[in-house]
């Protein structure tokens, strides 16, 4: 056997974990970006919801379906946003393909994630005058779970973000009364920063 | 495998450099991997992983390529055919490593 520092079984050990640790690594390119701008955005329209609700409750009442639109813009700008902050961070790691190959995976999982929040929620009859109030509850629960999942596969400082969101929408909502949005703002804000700072103090995203 | 031993080729058998050829080949044939990249996955210096480079390039088994992206240097790097050739040389002698030695 030659000379060498490793052992056949901790070369094979070796050969494994570094494997996965490039794959991960290639999968979490600008998630600390990501995070932040997700972070900010979601901030600002539980912020927007508060001061509406404080500052021009007539607003409200002429316009009570004002959220959805507005999800639609800002939801569009996120997924805009984070396409471009994938596109430039996977570029810097690797050559195109390799990072279009990783990006494109990581979009499908997110795609799969917002359908599935979408379609629980119409399942659960939630797509009606009545229960469109609810429809948040469905979808903050199921991308926290997404924040879960992706951290259980790639890196766990995602399933504290997950659980971190979770945390932040349902407290609120459930304790804080009238001040619901504006605990759920701070907190989605205070939630992306400490995922984003974890993130790349950990060497990645 | 000679006189009942087996070889390992000794400039992937490192552990630094064994993760390094681990990510190269793990790319599609015309792949490349930022040399940050590298460097940040697997925590190691400046330092440490241009002498590993080094030593892998001198053997032929990957390829440096550096450009200027937004006046900053970008250093490419990818496996050669040779290295991807080693690579596979090295698993199938590790594997017979680990079932070394063969069953009666």
């Amino acid at each position: 056997m030659a000379q060498a520092q490793l052992t056949p079984e901790e070369g094979w050990r070796t050969i494994h974990h570094t494997l996965a640790q490039s794959q991960s690594s290639l999968y979490l390119a600008g998630t600390a970006y990501i995070l932040l701008l997700w972070g900010g955005i979601v901030s600002i329209y539980f912020l927007f919801q508060f001061a509406i609700a404080e500052l021009a409750p007539s607003f409200e009442d002429n316009y009570p379906w004002y959220p959805g639109p507005l999800w639609g813009i800002i939801g569009a700008c996120g997924m805009i946003g984070s396409a471009m902050i994938g596109h430039r961070e996977g570029s810097r790691n690797a050559d195109y393909a390799t990072a279009k190959s990783a990006g494109l995976r990581v979009f499908a999982f997110w795609v799969a994630v917002v359908a599935a929040a979408f379609l629980v929620s119409g399942a659960a009859g939630l797509w009606s005058e009545e229960g469109a109030e609810k429809i948040p509850h469905v979808t903050f629960g199921i991308i926290s779970l997404g924040y879960v999942l992706f951290g259980i596969m790639y890196r766990p400082a995602l399933v504290a973000v997950g659980v971190g969101m979770a945390a932040a929408f349902y407290i609120p909502d459930y304790l804080a009364g009238d001040f619901a949005a504006l605990g759920t703002g701070v907190g989605m804000l205070a939630v992306a920063v400490a995922g984003a700072l974890w993130m790349r103090r950990s060497g990645t995203g | 495998m000679t006189g009942g031993q087996i070889f390992l080729d000794e400039i992937i058998h490192q552990p630094a450099r064994l993760r390094v050829m681990t990510m190269l080949v793990a790319q599609p044939e015309d792949g490349q991997l930022a040399y940050g990249f590298i460097q940040s996955t697997l925590g190691l210096t400046g330092g440490n992983l241009t002498t590993h480079l080094r030593k892998l390039e001198d053997a032929g088994y990957l390829a440096t390529t550096k450009e200027f992206v937004d006046s900053k240097p970008r250093t490419w790097i990818q496996a050669t055919e040779d290295g991807r050739r080693a690579f596979t040389d090295y698993l199938s002698n590790l594997e017979k490593a680990l079932s070394w030695p063969p069953p009666a």
